[in-house]
């Protein structure tokens, strides 16, 4: 009798125990190493969850979240800042700070890494998968809801024909197939000449190649505006602009681009409201 | 009146193996060109693809290997019989460096604004530093050992400061470029770029050949030369003037391209019977071969562009930098 009540008495501790564990994995102390990981925390996390962003958090030319991100501890991602704030989940991009990463996995510390999604479909799995860390699936639900109505209802008007487009950027990287990138100028109507060259992922072209391309339009990036380099002499070379019936535009704003998101939707609204409905 | 003869013979060998790989490098290119289009554009002034390809992309870039090539050639003949020394060539005594890190200065912190020739004076300047350094460090007529130590100091100097630079230049871009800086290249060059450096280099140029017949009575030793009725000073000073004035002006747009002033003057010096002053204008003409094949290389090598020119003419000079000390190491013990 004394025994079966034993084992009742360490069944329900256990049991408890474990309830107590399940609570504890929800994070208390959120710090994220890059600005992608900043944009999602945002958009998923509950803002008394997160303990500090870094820097590119606040800036409105490169984060789409940069009005919620006032208010957080900014770090510039290394581990020496980010150790004493004694985070319980550290969220990063698998492609930067890989050493830190290393480090703090070293040291024991629970390091979550997002990789870059080139499709919709990935989008919809990190945003999942990344409101699963954080505590709040249901959250994370309901804007990859949001986002499908939002490309459900784009509306956009397709041409028979696609309109040829080629991405040109400081350095002289085109951007192909196999990247976000790719996938929206195809969503708004354009068909990337960078594919049919071949071109897979980020590649440096020649300003000839690009030329003898032809496109209908010429997405410039120029990643500084205002200060020389070589890089963005690249972009800034007489022949662009002397190229024949091509017609010459900005590229998606960083703010848009530079990470994955629901904000997707809105690089696409702004790829067809601002190139392709505008004629000469 | 053989010697004259083979001199002319030599003179007109090079100049139209010049044009040759001129014509040769302006038909590289990842893009087939169809010839007779750019002749239309030429006749009719009719703009068309090939024309806007021929015009802006691969006449600015071959006129520059052309222009950059005869500078380095040229220079460093001049400098061999300045400081009398086999050894001497711009990137080797650090005048090079020195012009790319005042080029650097200028473009990366925005004063490329201010003039037109704001880029190649600032070369000129920072070749003008390393010239008088090398003076000081090694002074005149020195041993190739004082010589090379001055030029390994003031490259390591020069290529500090220049990463200094870099490093601290407002925008992401600049410390990658370091690599174009060192190694140099003509690739994605405009016309304008031809423009600003086209003054300075023939200016430079004028200076060093007017020095000729004094490069040859320096080989005699420079009280000699002052007793044959040569100022030395002055002449001296017109030679580094034309010097800098060339190698800073190539250096500020293309980046530090290294080892043709070396190759060529040791190339061509036998075929001028190791006359200083023939050896000016051959050396010109041979530097401008080498370094539009060099580019030619390039061309055939990589479709997109990533090689650097100075990687080609590097791994060119470069063993013959080592031949050149095996062959001389008795004679500089």
């Amino acid at each position: 009798m004394r025994a079966i009540i034993l084992i009742k008495w360490a069944l329900v501790s256990l049991l408890s125990l474990t309830s107590c564990f399940a609570q504890a994995s929800v994070p208390q102390r959120i710090v994220s190493l890059s600005l992608c990981t900043d944009q999602l925390l945002l958009m998923l996390a509950p803002r008394q969850h997160i303990v500090s962003l870094t820097r590119g958090a606040v800036d409105p030319d490169l984060s789409y979240m940069a009005a919620e991100a006032n208010g957080f501890l900014l770090t510039g991602g290394n581990i020496e800042e980010v150790l004493p704030l004694n985070p319980d989940l550290i969220v990063g991009s698998a492609f930067a700070s890989r050493d830190a990463v290393h480090f703090l996995r070293q040291l024991g510390y629970p390091v979550k890494l997002i990789g870059l999604p080139v499709s919709i479909a990935e989008i919809r799995d990190l945003l999942l998968a990344f409101g699963e860390w954080v505590g709040s699936p249901e959250r994370a639900e309901q804007v990859v809801r949001k986002m499908d109505w939002q490309l459900a209802n784009l509306n956009l008007q397709q041409d028979r024909v696609k309109k040829t487009a080629l991405i040109y950027s400081s350095n002289g990287y085109t951007i192909g197939s196999g990247t976000l990138e790719n996938v929206m100028l195809n969503a708004a109507g354009f068909h990337n000449l960078a594919v049919d060259m071949e071109v897979v992922g980020f590649e440096q072209i020649t300003l000839e190649r690009v030329v003898a391309a032809q496109p209908a339009f010429l997405f410039i990036e120029n990643h500084i505006d205002n200060s020389d380099s070589l890089a963005s002499q690249y972009v800034n070379h007489p022949v662009l602009d002397k190229m024949l019936l091509s017609k010459q535009r900005e590229f998606i704003p960083s703010r848009l681009r530079a990470c994955a998101g629901p904000m997707v939707v809105e690089a696409i609204n702004y790829l067809y409201e601002n190139h392709h409905d505008s004629k000469p | 009146m053989t010697v004259n003869h083979s001199y002319h013979g030599v003179l007109i060998g090079l100049f139209v193996a010049m044009i040759g790989s001129f014509f040769v490098d302006l038909l590289a290119g990842p893009v087939s060109l169809q010839w007779f289009n750019i002749w239309a554009a030429i006749i009719e002034n009719k703009a068309s693809l090939d024309s806007l390809i021929f015009f802006e992309i691969r006449l600015p870039r071959a006129i520059l290997a052309l222009l950059v090539g005869a500078t380095l050639g040229i220079s460093g003949a001049a400098l061999q019989g300045l400081l009398r020394n086999p050894l001497a060539e711009s990137g080797i005594i650090g005048v090079s460096n020195c012009a790319a890190l005042g080029a650097v200065l200028v473009f990366y912190f925005g004063f490329t604004q201010w003039a037109w020739f704001a880029l190649p004076l600032a070369g000129l300047l920072g070749a003008l530093v390393s010239v008088v350094l090398i003076f000081l460090l090694a002074g005149r007529s020195s041993s190739t050992v004082t010589l090379i130590l001055a030029g390994i100091a003031i490259n390591t100097i020069a290529g500090a400061l220049m990463a200094m630079a870099l490093n601290f230049a407002p925008n992401p871009y600049a410390m990658q470029e370091i690599v174009f800086w060192l190694l140099g290249s003509v690739a994605n060059r405009s016309v304008s770029d031809v423009l600003i450096i086209v003054p300075f280099i023939v200016f430079g140029g004028l200076l060093i050949l007017s020095c000729g017949r004094f490069l040859n009575a320096l080989t005699l030793g420079e009280e000699t030369a002052s007793s044959l009725g040569f100022n030395v000073q002055v002449l001296r000073w017109r030679l580094v003037v034309g010097v800098v004035a060339c190698v800073g002006a190539a250096v500020s747009v293309c980046g530090n391209i290294g080892f043709i002033g070396l190759v060529i003057p040791h190339l061509l010096r036998p075929l001028v019977r190791h006359d200083p002053q023939r050896l000016l204008s051959v050396s010109a003409m041979g530097g401008a071969v080498l370094l539009l094949l060099s580019d030619v290389a390039v061309q055939v090598l990589s479709s997109g562009g990533e090689l650097k020119l100075g990687v080609i003419t590097s791994l060119v000079g470069g063993p013959f930098f080592l031949y050149l000390i095996l062959k001389n190491r008795n004679v500089w013990g």
